[in-house]
């Protein structure tokens, strides 16, 4: 009896934004008569920091600094509309959305200014929160100069909205063909895992997990890695520990507190590489794509994978416990074959099988 | 200086650290009450009678709310993309989960909240549950819903969704090997740190304002609006700072119920879930049961795959048929396949209705392709990384669906992966690019599928 | 009954019943509302405060049993508009996303640094390994820990790189 490594590799893909488009979200933004920036949108940060790449996002198209932006998304009277944080929407859909509301905003500050400086705007551009002159940096006037003469003399809230919204994509119902991309962008990723797997005990250890993420650009580097390394411990939960019916089907015998439903814990922290690969997007803010759901879905197959890799049997029911570990390697040391070949079809998991569990007369089933 | 690319902390970092940030649990507004729902003990049973004289009676209870006190009380959240509703707020002639609300309360504290839930009577009449998917279409199964055991509603009339692409029975002819397996992820919880929880307070005016840890307050808004049939100006949410959601806090599990009780009392009502309640009554990623059987050919072409999805939704379809269409559009997960024929079903069963999380609809199939991919790999004695390259996307391959793809990476994802690693990869892989196929790259199985990506 | 507690150094009196949990005290009594029921029932730590400078779970501790002891939360850590050196290091590092176990984790983190802890990560890992944080993957975490054990600087203008993180672009 021996602890056995195994290495195992996946790759995968994720679109970006609710599945069929449709889903808008929207921005509107004002000055203070001092140049401040106040950002209402709906979208709700849970944690994954839509308020911060919106924030980033809106002071680079502006052009002022980051800490004139103020995000407001606290209630439905003043932020605008938001389909939602889920579908990996954030960043994109959301960020565009902002970032639409400051273009105007932004285009605005450059007509007044240029009413101000008797300058064409076409040849002004607003830096850390000054508009200058191209090629004249000597002609400028501060943002909040503008706004304040927008507020006192013109009579004037500068202020825009912006929406982002891609049209609904339908599709054949016989074919599921659409006529449109039914996302936004799709963002891609690999996982490299290795594991230690316990023959005595079935028990699986994630020692390193290396993982690559094509997110089309990093508005904001240190977050991307968060929601990596963030979803590689979900994922790590997925592959190994978390199930909500342990006897499933069986309802039986469910987890109702932490000490009976094993959820990651920072003693399950495996060593970590991470690679963030920029590939812009064409139609992202700053060429962003998404990150978050995506980042727990490659570990679990390149920790089967691997543990395969390391014992010779591969467990394709999640979690895969020390138990089904156990009775894998049982299986395999009783000779029982990993898949049954009948001409040129090669069928694993036999036992799983829907044909193995209805009946006769079951009108939906699986034939090859 | 430049905002986007940079380094920045978090916009409300030092709230976080500082005991600054507060969570719907936090709001303080005098006159309180608390809210507590009472649940099914049963998967599945006809509810015989409710009482809840006892109940209304107590000193200190001022509200207690059933179906009867609910507008419309069947209400669908995507009702808007088609989804018609199925699954009702609070039980009324069965209940078809342990631990679907039959009714809730609010009361002066917890403590007598609970005891509140406790004095409703009701009488059940159990009846058999379905829990296994895979028995859900045989003729003796229980029937979790009159109408059947699998949501009939795909573009309003089809039992499943489908995807036809190319030419399927051809590329089994003309496999070399078809490599069959199964796949069942389970369902996990999605553990936000913060359990579902919300308050409402009725103002002078007639408005509520809805302290929410939701996901989507406008979302949820309209969800409290319809059930009501209430004009939006009659809500305020405030929310947008929440405490952990991973797609749990998309359901909107609190507010109707919070809001019907503050209507009935005229008071503040808070209701904030037990850890117990959010792991045995919300929610979960859903389990789901895929097959799959691939025609393979004996240098490593994946020609064409046959997919069988059994979504095991639980009680009541919630986003589920929306999951199984972003599954069904992504079941060839980071590769091309020229000829499928896939069909995903979202199958009821007596167990708590699943919803979104992380991955909604992809992370199982990722996981299946995934191993699939390996097991082809051992099945024809390739390496599976070289096999992953051959079939990955690339420009001008076209998705299940039929839209070529515009900035593919599954190549250089799994380059960089594969350094990392230290994985050999052939000359041929290491030196391959996204670009258009041609050559070796492109063989006769793959061309009539390629579009433009210029198109879109 | 009545019984006394300070609190981040301030006395304070509470009327309770004997068995009610420091956790309930602390948040429907007092307004000290760092400490987050998470669980109620021990599992999680996002109620966990410092008494008499050991780490404790709230939502276990009857008021009665703690009568006499001195609590530290979240609120006493530094003087009103300043950090300990602990919070900046969970600000450069990134250590919280969603933020609701912070508050638990600072406290036993607090605790392991004043009890002399190294920057450690397998010490770090057993002393702060009960406490659940769905968002981080626990990362980010031991960085900002083992930063503060090491009396590292913080620049919070910035953000710490991941140690293991590297960017590139790609050729189409």
């Amino acid at each position: 009896m021996a602890k056995h490594r195994g290495r195992g590799i996946a790759a995968i893909e994720y679109p970006t934004g609710m599945n069929q488009n449709g889903d808008p979200s929207q921005a509107w933004i004002k000055l203070k008569m001092d140049g401040r920036v106040d950002v209402f949108a709906g979208t709700v940060d849970i944690g994954q920091g839509s308020k911060t790449v919106h924030s980033q996002i809106v002071a680079d198209t502006l052009g002022v600094p980051m800490d004139w932006v103020t995000m407001d998304t606290s209630n439905t009277d003043s932020s605008a509309f938001c389909m939602g944080t889920f579908a990996s929407r954030g960043t994109f859909i959301g960020g565009n959305a902002v970032r639409l509301a400051a273009e105007k905003v932004r285009n605005r500050i450059l007509e007044i200014g240029g009413e101000l400086l008797e300058i064409d705007p076409g040849d002004l551009e607003i830096i850390d929160g000054e508009v200058i002159a191209k090629g004249s940096p000597d002609k400028k006037i501060g943002v909040g100069d503008i706004a304040g003469a927008a507020t006192f003399v013109k009579g004037e809230l500068i202020s825009g909205q912006g929406t982002a919204l891609k049209d609904y994509a339908t599709l054949d119902p016989e074919t599921g063909a659409v006529t449109i991309p039914p996302h936004s962008a799709i963002s891609y990723a690999a996982c490299a895992v290795e594991v230690e797997v316990d023959e005595e005990t079935g028990d699986v250890r994630v020692l390193k997990m290396s993982q690559v993420y094509d997110v089309g650009c990093a508005i904001n580097p240190t977050m991307v890695e968060g929601q990596i390394e963030g979803g590689a411990i979900q994922g790590l939960g997925l592959g190994l520990l978390e199930n909500c019916y342990p006897y499933y089907p069986s309802n039986d015998h469910r987890g109702g507190q932490f000490g009976s439903y094993l959820a990651p814990s920072m003693e399950d922290l495996p060593e970590l590489e991470c690679i963030i690969l920029e590939n812009p997007s064409a139609d992202g803010p700053f060429g962003a794509k998404a990150i978050g759901e995506m980042a727990n879905n490659a570990q679990p197959p390149a920790i089967a994978t691997a543990i395969y890799n390391a014992v010779g049997v591969w467990v394709t029911e999640l979690p895969i416990t020390p138990e089904k570990v156990l009775r894998a390697l049982e299986a395999k040391a009783a000779g029982i074959p990993e898949s049954v070949t009948t001409g040129k079809v090669v069928r694993y998991d036999e036992a799983l099988s829907i044909t193995s569990h209805q009946s006769a007369d079951a009108v939906v089933t699986f034939a090859v | 200086m430049k905002a986007v690319g940079a380094r920045l902390p978090r916009y409300d970092a030092h709230e976080h650290v500082s005991a600054g940030t507060r969570y719907v649990d936090d709001v303080r507004i005098p006159g309180t009450l608390w809210a507590k729902a009472l649940r099914s003990p049963h998967d599945h049973a006809e509810i015989v009678s409710i009482d809840t004289s006892a109940a209304e009676a107590m000193e200190g209870v001022h509200a207690v709310v059933t179906y009867k006190d609910v507008h419309k009380n069947v209400h669908g959240h995507i009702e808007g993309l088609g989804v018609p509703g199925d699954e009702p707020l609070f039980a009324e002639t069965h209940v078809r989960y342990k631990g679907q609300p039959v009714a809730a309360v609010a009361a002066d504290n917890e403590a007598l909240a609970i005891r509140a839930t406790e004095a409703i009577q009701v009488t059940y009449k159990e009846l058999p549950s379905l829990l296994d998917v895979r028995k859900a279409f045989d003729g003796d199964a229980p029937q979790v819903h009159h109408w059947g055991n699998w949501y009939p509603h795909f573009e309003g009339e089809m039992d499943r969704r489908q995807i036809r692409k190319g030419d399927i029975d051809q590329a089994f002819e003309q496999a070399d090997v078809i490599v069959q397996g199964v796949y069942r992820p389970a369902a996990i919880e999605h553990i936000p740190m913060e359990t579902q929880v919300c308050q409402v307070v009725p103002e002078a005016g007639g408005r509520f304002v809805v302290y929410s840890a939701t996901q989507a307050m406008y979302f949820s808004m309209g969800v409290v609006a319809a059930h009501l049939n209430w004009p939006l100006n009659k809500l305020k949410f405030v929310g947008g700072t929440t405490g952990g959601g991973f797609g749990g806090k998309v359901d909107s599990a609190t507010e109707t119920i919070t809001t019907l009780l503050a209507i009935k009392s005229h008071r503040p009502v808070r209701w904030r879930w037990t850890r117990m309640e959010e792991f045995l009554c919300s929610s979960t990623r859903a389990p789901w049961h895929m097959e799959i059987a691939d025609a393979v050919t004996k240098d490593g072409w994946i020609l064409g795959r046959k997919m069988l999805t059994l979504h095991d939704a639980g009680a009541f379809a919630r986003f589920s048929p929306y999951g199984v269409t972003k599954h069904a559009f992504h079941h060839t997960g980071a590769y091309t396949i020229p000829n499928l024929e896939f069909n995903g079903y979202v199958v009821y069963t007596n167990r708590v209705p699943t919803t979104a999380m992380r991955g909604f609809g992809v992370t199982s199939v990722s996981f299946a392709t995934e191993t699939h991919i390996e097991r082809i790999a051992q099945t024809i004695g390739m390496d599976p990384v070289e096999l992953r390259m051959k079939n990955a996307t690339r420009l001008g391959d076209t998705s299940p669906n039929g839209i070529p793809y515009v900035d593919p990476s599954t190549v250089p994802v799994i380059q960089a992966i594969s350094d990392a690693a230290g994985v050999e990869l052939s000359a041929h892989s290491r030196t391959m690019t996204s670009a258009m196929r041609s050559g070796e790259d492109l063989p006769e199985h793959l061309v009539a599928q390629m579009g433009n990506p210029e198109d879109h | 009954m009545s019984l006394n507690i300070t609190v981040n150094g301030a006395s304070r009196t509470v009327n309770a019943e004997p068995l009610t949990p420091l956790l309930h005290v602390l948040r429907e009594e007092l307004d000290v509302l760092s400490p987050k029921a998470g669980c109620q029932n021990g599992g999680c730590g996002t109620c966990t405060v410092l008494v008499d400078g050991e780490p404790r779970r709230s939502c276990l501790l009857p008021i009665a049993a703690v009568e006499g002891a001195e609590i530290r939360t979240v609120e006493g850590l530094a003087p009103p508009g300043q950090l300990s050196p602990l919070q900046e290091a969970w600000i450069h590092h990134y250590a919280a996303q969603c933020g609701f176990c912070t508050g638990g984790f600072l406290m036993a983190a607090t605790a392991y640094l004043e009890n002399g802890g190294s920057d450690d990560h397998t010490e770090i890992a057993k002393a702060l390994g009960g406490h659940v944080c769905r968002c981080t993957g626990y990362v980010k975490i031991l960085d900002a820990v083992s930063a503060a054990a090491r009396g590292d600087s913080f620049d919070l203008t910035t953000t710490a790189a991941g140690l293991h993180t590297t960017l590139k672009g790609v050729d189409q």
